[in-house]
Parts: structure tokens; C-alpha cells; sequence
């Protein structure tokens, strides 16, 4: 009979050869791939003579650290906005849906099966002059001329990039909102507490947990998004993930692609720690 | 929450889909290996190649109406696409290893092809359609003499623009023109660019000098927020942006050029005194390939009238097969081809093969242009 | 006591439209699939209003076409396998990392979660030149090999979330019974995190099922929906026809799901 430590090597080991195998090797060709001195079409076998010259391209390009910057702040705004709409949506689903959270929660998921590319275009409808967000607000009298703003622009791509991510956002929030037990909640309200102290004292702190990994969850893919910069953020809201994706793809320049792909990991994962530990440090001190 | 509930429903969910893929399959291998084994004891003295083609093709060229002739004359050969999203990325797809038989690319990739000897000459005497193919179109696609590639489909890149809100244009540089800022758009491609600048400021494309690109990475940076979106897509990103007239003037294809006038969309495709860019398909054989015979044929068949047509009516791309170009008789093609004037095709502009050096620069070019 | 307790603990009565923000937001999800779903009976080719009619000939025009069937078939199918080995492995990382001390934890949970930071193209890229240089061919099978490793940290982190709140004292009571650890899981901690594990399937199965940027570089002769979509939107007159695919796709997620929930509800 296996008991708690026997059983770890088969909990650790299959994710662990599965990740080793298919995304560590691979990554590391990636940075090997960063470090040819070749640009544009490299033929497979190829000699490989390491050299720094992509990444001091990148780092010599003023240009493209400040599409970094920019696009990692978007990422930032995205995916606190994105977090904090889908409070409202966990918590209804974890405290008001009862029996039928699950269908609830199921409905939000589904239409991320409909293609992305087929409901931007239909978004593109409703965000354009003559579209419905636009004819409400000037049929409600709050526009004179169609907003230029809400298509091809920066501020496309962020009320985009929030509306996509919500019900994403939404799920690790209600993971972390379901460990809630009743009883603190009972406890909390024979000590006198009401609604709202209950929710603020007791809901909140025990939900940061869900809240963080939804915002981190959110925020590490959309600092290389590229998809919908291409489709509503015409020409003000490229962002850095277009630069690699254009190299991988239509520029086929490989290591320049690499190089940079790289760079925008090595800032995430640095953000990233930081975020992590400021984090545990308030947990700590709260 | 019920204990069971999970497993329950993942049981469903995933006998569901199964029932569901067995519902929608179809496999042609099937099918194919059944007239095989028919056909192999039929018993024909024939080197045996494996009866199916993988073609490395571009999205949308899957349509069974681009190799009509083909599935009409050889209805048990399976035909299956790999998909490739860019010059460069077919390139690469082949240099990988790529089992396709056949690949298509356009106009400049042809010596690096030849030089990484991924592609097999064209035995063009079995080809029955070969003469239908203007002289110029063939020669493009032969290098160091050799018949490596066959032309296929082509194109010129032009202005389109609004009649109603763009008076005639008659130059390159209308793309640079801040009077229409907001409703410009221009392709998302570095070379584009470069070759544009070329025209307008008279620079020799194949010999670009620091100093020029430098010149020319500037002149972009200005046009940048004129544009109301860079596109890359010409059907879901240009077209619509036309047709509803949020761009007026656009690096475009004449593909959008006939889709949008017979949406009636009051646009026109100009001609430019510096003129018209062109570009022209090739198909390549794989040099590793082991179905020969039956790429010819189907490269064969590729040209032939019914599969050509389908380009021309359902594409709005040009042919290479003469005959159909000539049999164009809907006004809006002829406009756009310009089948009408004979010296079309000499005062073109072909784009002219760039090395890979040129190439690295011209798109890292556009890539500051994209970050600024 | 200042105020009376508040009788029901989190269904309570507060002003809040907690309800109303829910059903606006799946109005706001739904209302592009409303607009394809109108689109989808429209003669012509060009998204835009107004409408020209009536016409049913799309969804003819799909069940007509076999290769975009069997590209609807091989994402149902890629999807399905990449969620299911995501979730699994997620849960495995997930149950490691919360309920045992060793070194090396938390490397574990930030590999597991690492891959959300390369963007997906640069990883297609990646496996697929591992895939060349042993000599593997692409197919479907790369494909959901490729998926299941995106998919992996958006199972992790939904199910970790949940586990953390899982009271180890369960566990233990269980082994104190006698159960090995791995009945212990099986009966006792799984059936408890339930809708996590369904999330985190679904979500997975949803990142896979839309994925194009990593799919287009491990798939073979057989593309995926998504695949076959981006390069047939090159094409005008193929708008309408991937319009009501993807409505007919939709509506069979929905109607599966919606069966699958029904029948597992009645059996309590």
C-alpha cells in the first residue's frame, strides 16, 4: 500500500517528464536559435556559431524596449480590469447560483469555442462608427460624432482584450471564492458583523489567493499578445508580440524573433517574481 | 455539489464527442487504398508510385475549384494540403523537411530554392497545357536556364482607391499623402514598403543603399499614423475597410479591386507613371518527392482552362494560361488586368529577386516602423 | 448586539445586482455569436447590415463540404486529448505542490505555469524543430501534444486554486481509516474538487479548440478547424460558410454541454 511519500514520484513525475520533454527542450532551442548570428531563413542543421548580435540588436533599438514597456503596461491594465469584473461574476457564481453554478459557469466558457477571429470581426461591427455602441450613445444623446477611439486604436484593444478575458479571469476567482467556508462566514455574522463587513473582513482577504492567480493568469499572455493589435488595433495599438510574431511569421527571421521573444520572457518572469513576493510579504504581515 | 456529478459528466462530454467525430468522418484514405488494390490487379506495368499528392499550399488555394480539372480526370488520387502562411514560412516548411510533393510561392523566393536543391526541373514536354503560358511568365520561373518552377497565378499590386472622395491618381506617393490621414492603408510588409519608396523616389530596388533605407525607414515612420490600420489579410482585413469606405486609398491587389466594385463600392485601380507592381505564382516539384509523375500531372492539370478560370472568376487572379486571360469578357477584369492594353505587362514593374541580406534589412526596417 | 445577524450567510439580500452583472455579461459574451447566428442567414458575403434575405444555403454548403467537417472532427478530437492530459497533469502538479514539502516545489509550479509566458507561435516553432530533429512526423498528435502543454497552467492554476482550500484534515482522516494515499485521492479529495477539474477541462479544452499560432506549425496534412478557418478567410466568398460552421460548432457545444449537465443532475 502506498502511502504519502511513495506516492509523490508518480505525482511529480509524469508532469515533470512531460514539461522537460516537450516545453524545457523546446525553449532551450529557442535560445539557442536567439544566439545565431544569421538573420532571416536559418536551414535546419546549419552550423551554429553563438553569438550575441540579436539581442544587441534588440537592446541597441530604443523603439522596441519602449514597445515593451507599453505593452507590458497595457498587459498590466488589462488584467487588473479583467480581474476586477470578474469579481462580481465569481461571486455570483460561488454564493448566488447554488445548484445551477455549474451551468452558469459553463455558459461563460462556451462561446470562447466560436472562433476568435469570427467574433473580432463581429465586434468590429459594434465598436465601428456605424456600429451599436456608437448608435446608442449618440441615440442617447451623449455624442455628437461617432467615437473614432472605441476601433482601431489603442483603447480598442484594451476594452477588447478586458472583455475577452473576464470569464478566463473569472474562474480562478470563484476556485479561490469556493474554499470560503460558511462557517467563518457565521462566525463572522455572530460577531455582529453585517453584509458588507462580512464581505470586506472576511470574502476579500480569503479570495486574494483566487483574485492574484487570475491577474497573473491574465496579465503573462497579454504582454505578447498579438492577434487582436492586428485585427482592431490598427496602427497606435501595435504591440510587442506583433514584432515576434511578424518575425516567425511573413519576415521568417528566426533568431531575431527568438531574441526577442526571449527578452519579453526574461521581463515577465522578473515582474512576475517581484509581484510574488510583494505579495507573500502582505500576506505575511496582514 | 454532488459526488459523482464530475465524472458523470465528463463520461458524457467525452463519449459525446466521439460519437460526434465517428458521425463527421470521412476518410479518403479509405477509399483510395480500396481502388488501389483494384487497380493493382488490374495489373498494369506502371513504376509504382504512391497514388496521393501532398501539396504545401496557401490557405484558401485548398478549394477543390483550383485543381478542378484534376479531381475530374483523377478522381481516386487523394489530394491533401499542408498549409503555410508566408513566403517565408514555406521556405522554411520545405528546408524542415517538408514531405510535400509539390509547394507554391511567389515571385522572388526562386534562387533559394534552387540553391538549397529543394526543387527538381520540370520535365515541361509532358505538359500538355505548357504552351498556353506567355513567353515572359515562363522565363521568370527558370533559373540558370533551367525550368525549376511553373507559373501559376499573378497579380499586380497597385493604389486602389475611393472615386468619390479621391480625385485620379496617378502616383505612388499618394500613399505618403497627409491630406488623407486616417483613411490610408498599406499592406504590413517591409518589402512593400521599400519597393514603393523605390518607385516613387527612382531608387534601383535590387541595389538599396544604407543611406536609402535609412530614408526610406523615416519617410514610413511619418506615414505610420496616417494609415487607419496597417493590413495583412486582404479579404477579412482590407476588403471590409474599403467596402465601407473607412479607407480611401490602400496598397492593395486586384483581388479587393473587383470584389469591392461588384459590391459597388465606387473604387478604382490606378496606374501609376511610375506603374504597377506585379507578381506572379510559381509552383516547385520537391526534389525529394517520390510521386514525379504524378505532380507533373497535376501541375498539368493545374493549368488547364477550368482550373485556370475558377482563379480568374472566383479569385480575381490573373492565369498564366493565355487562352483564358484572352476569353475575359466581364469589364470590371478587364479593368483590372488590363487585358485591353497589350503593353501592360511591359511597363510593369515584376518584383525582382532580393537576397536574403536585403531581405533581413528590409524587414527589420519595418519592424522599427511597427515599434515607433 | 448592534445589528441582528444577517440570516442567510452569502445568500443574502444586499443591493447589489450581482444577478443583473452576470446576465449582462452573457449578453455582451453571446451578442457576437446573436450577430454571426443572423449573419449566417444572410445571402450575402459582406458582414454588414442591412440584411438581404433569408437563405439556408450556408449550412447546406457545410454539410457539403468534407473537409471542413473533418477539420471540425479533428478539433473536437485534438481538444478533447490536450484537456484531458492538461487537467490530469495540472492535478498531479497541483496536489504536489500544496500537500507535500520537497525541493524543488516551487520550480515545479513555476514550470508548470512558465508556458503562458512564451507567446504561442514562438512554441510552435519550437516543438516543431524538435520534431524535426527526430525526425517525427507532424499530425494531429503534435498537435495535441503542443496544446496540452499551453493548456497546462490554465489547469493548474484553476485546480490549485480550489485544492488550497481543501482541509488536509480529510485526507487524513481517510489514511487514519486505512486508505492508501492514492485511494485516499481517488475517493475523497477528487470528488471534492469536482467543478474544478470540470473547469479546468473545459478551459482547456476551449484554449485548444481555438488555437491557431501554434497549430498551423505541428499540423500535417490534417489541419484543425481554426487552421483551415484563418487560410480560408483569405477567400471573400468563403466568409458565409465558416460563419455557419462556427454556429453549427456552437450550438453543438452548447446542446452537449447543456445534456451533459442535465444528466448528471438527475442522476442524485
Amino acid at each position: 500500500m502506498l502511502g504519502r511519500r511513495g506516492t509523490l514520484p508518480f505525482l511529480v513525475g509524469p508532469p515533470l517528464a512531460w514539461l522537460v520533454g516537450l516545453f524545457v527542450v523546446p525553449l532551450f532551442v529557442i535560445v539557442l536559435f536567439s544566439l545565431r548570428p544569421e538573420s532571416g531563413i536559418v536551414p535546419p542543421g546549419s552550423a551554429w556559431n553563438p553569438s550575441l548580435i540579436q539581442y544587441g540588436k534588440v537592446l541597441d533599438t530604443p523603439a522596441f524596449l519602449r514597445l515593451l514597456g507599453t505593452s507590458a503596461l497595457v498587459a498590466f491594465i488589462v488584467a487588473g480590469a479583467a480581474t476586477l469584473l470578474a469579481y462580481p461574476v465569481a461571486y455570483f457564481l460561488a454564493f448566488r447560483a447554488g445548484e445551477r453554478a455549474t451551468l452558469y459557469l459553463t455558459l461563460l466558457l462556451v462561446p470562447f469555442a466560436v472562433s476568435y477571429l469570427l467574433r473580432i470581426m463581429t465586434w468590429k461591427l459594434m465598436l465601428g462608427p456605424a456600429g451599436v455602441i456608437n448608435s446608442l450613445l449618440s441615440g442617447a444623446g451623449m455624442i455628437g460624432e461617432p467615437l473614432d477611439l472605441l476601433l482601431y486604436s489603442r483603447p480598442a484593444v484594451v476594452i477588447t482584450l478586458v472583455y475577452v478575458w473576464i470569464p478566463f479571469a473569472a474562474l480562478p476567482v470563484l476556485a479561490g471564492l469556493q474554499r470560503i467556508q460558511r462557517s467563518q462566514l457565521e462566525a463572522a455574522a455572530d460577531l455582529g458583523a453585517g453584509p458588507w463587513a462580512r464581505f470586506w473582513r472576511v470574502t476579500v482577504p480569503l479570495s486574494v489567493p483566487g483574485a492574484v492567480a487570475a491577474f497573473f493568469m491574465v496579465f503573462i499572455p497579454t504582454v505578447g499578445e498579438y492577434v487582436t493589435p492586428t485585427l482592431i488595433g490598427g496602427t497606435g495599438g501595435i504591440m510587442y508580440g506583433n514584432l515576434i510574431q511578424g518575425f516567425f511569421g511573413s519576415a521568417g527571421n528566426w533568431p531575431l524573433g527568438a531574441a526577442l521573444a526571449m527578452i519579453m520572457l526574461v521581463l515577465t518572469v522578473v515582474l512576475v517574481a517581484t509581484a510574488a513576493r510583494i505579495v507573500n510579504v502582505r500576506r505575511l504581515l496582514s | 455539489m454532488p459526488v459523482h456529478f464530475v465524472r458523470r459528466a465528463f463520461v458524457v462530454l467525452a463519449s459525446a464527442m466521439l460519437v460526434l467525430a465517428a458521425c463527421t468522418a470521412v476518410s479518403p484514405s479509405e477509399s483510395a487504398t480500396e481502388s488501389e488494390s483494384a487497380s493493382e490487379s488490374a495489373a498494369v506495368s506502371v513504376a509504382p508510385e504512391p497514388q496521393e499528392i501532398l501539396v504545401l499550399e496557401w490557405g484558401g488555394y485548398d478549394d477543390p475549384a483550383f485543381f478542378a480539372d484534376f479531381a475530374a480526370a483523377s478522381p481516386e488520387v487523394p489530394v491533401s494540403f499542408e498549409f503555410g502562411l508566408s513566403d517565408a514560412d514555406i521556405l522554411g516548411k520545405m528546408e524542415a523537411g517538408s514531405q510535400a510533393d509539390v509547394f507554391h510561392f511567389y515571385s522572388g523566393w526562386q534562387q533559394f530554392y534552387v540553391d538549397q536543391g529543394l526543387v527538381q526541373e520540370i520535365d515541361t514536354s509532358q505538359l500538355t497545357n505548357w504552351d498556353k503560358v506567355p513567353d515572359s511568365f515562363k522565363a521568370q520561373g527558370q533559373v540558370n536556364g533551367i525550368q525549376y518552377f511553373l507559373p501559376w497565378d499573378w497579380g499586380f499590386s497597385s493604389i486602389l482607391y475611393n472615386t468619390e472622395e479621391v480625385p485620379e491618381v496617378t502616383s505612388w506617393d499618394v500613399l505618403l499623402d497627409p491630406a488623407y490621414a486616417g483613411h490610408i492603408s498599406m499592406w504590413n510588409d517591409g518589402p512593400a514598403a521599400v519597393t514603393v519608396s523605390a518607385y516613387v523616389h527612382g531608387y534601383d530596388e535590387t541595389a538599396i543603399t544604407d543611406q536609402q533605407l535609412a530614408d526610406i525607414e523615416a519617410e514610413w515612420i511619418a506615414q505610420k499614423p496616417l494609415n487607419a490600420f496597417y493590413w495583412s489579410s486582404e479579404y477579412d482585413d482590407l476588403c471590409p475597410g474599403v467596402m465601407d469606405q473607412t479607407v480611401w486609398i490602400a496598397y492593395a491587389w486586384q483581388g479587393c479591386y473587383a470584389t469591392a466594385l461588384y459590391e459597388g463600392t465606387p473604387v478604382a485601380y490606378a496606374n501609376p507613371s511610375e506603374g504597377r507592381n506585379s507578381w506572379i505564382g510559381f509552383y516547385g516539384i520537391s526534389a525529394d518527392t517520390d510521386s514525379y509523375q504524378l505532380a507533373l500531372q497535376f501541375l498539368d492539370d493545374k493549368l488547364a482552362d477550368l482550373t485556370m478560370s475558377n482563379v480568374v472568376n472566383l479569385f480575381y487572379y490573373g492565369a498564366a494560361n493565355q487562352d483564358v486571360m484572352d476569353a475575359i469578357e466581364d469589364p470590371v477584369l478587364i479593368e483590372a488586368f488590363g487585358v485591353d492594353d497589350p503593353a501592360i505587362l511591359e511597363s510593369t514593374n515584376f518584383t525582382p529577386p532580393v537576397t536574403d541580406a536585403q531581405r533581413t534589412a528590409w524587414t527589420e526596417m519595418w519592424a522599427r516602423v511597427a515599434a515607433e | 448586539m448592534r445589528r441582528r445577524p444577517s440570516p442567510a450567510i452569502g445568500v443574502g439580500r444586499t443591493r447589489v445586482p450581482l444577478r443583473g452583472f452576470y446576465v449582462a455579461m452573457l449578453v455582451l459574451l453571446y451578442l457576437p455569436i446573436a450577430i454571426l447566428l443572423i449573419f449566417s442567414f444572410n445571402p450575402s458575403q459582406r458582414l454588414a447590415f442591412p440584411l438581404q434575405g433569408l437563405t439556408l444555403d450556408w449550412y447546406a454548403a457545410v454539410l457539403g463540404d468534407a473537409s471542413l467537417l473533418k477539420a471540425a472532427r479533428n478539433s473536437l478530437l485534438v481538444g478533447a486529448g490536450a484537456a484531458t492530459v492538461a487537467t490530469a497533469l495540472g492535478t498531479l502538479v497541483a496536489i504536489a505542490t500544496l500537500r507535500f514539502r520537497f525541493r524543488g516545489r516551487s520550480a515545479l509550479l513555476g514550470l508548470a505555469v512558465l508556458p503562458l509566458v512564451v507567446p504561442f507561435a514562438v512554441m510552435g516553432v519550437a516543438i516543431f524543430l524538435l520534431l524535426v530533429s527526430l525526425d517525427i512526423d507532424k499530425s494531429l498528435f503534435t498537435v495535441v501534444l503542443g496544446h496540452s502543454v499551453i493548456a497546462l497552467p490554465y489547469a493548474t492554476l484553476i485546480v490549485l486554486s480550489r485544492l488550497g482550500g481543501l482541509d488536509p484534515a480529510l485526507e487524513e482522516a481517510a489514511m487514519d481509516l486505512g486508505a492508501s494515499y492514492p485511494t485516499t485521492l481517488r475517493r475523497v479529495v477528487l470528488p471534492l474538487m469536482g467543478t474544478a477539474l470540470l473547469s479546468a477541462w473545459l478551459t482547456a479544452f476551449v484554449v485548444s479548440f481555438d488555437e491557431v499560432a501554434l497549430a498551423v506549425f505541428l499540423v500535417g496534412g490534417d489541419p484543425t478547424f481554426p487552421v483551415l478557418l484563418y487560410g480560408r478567410l483569405r477567400f471573400g466568398g468563403q466568409l458565409p460558410i465558416l460563419i455557419s460552421m462556427a454556429v453549427l460548432l456552437t450550438s453543438v457545444t452548447i446542446i452537449l454541454s447543456l445534456v451533459a449537465l442535465r444528466l448528471s443532475r438527475r442522476r442524485e
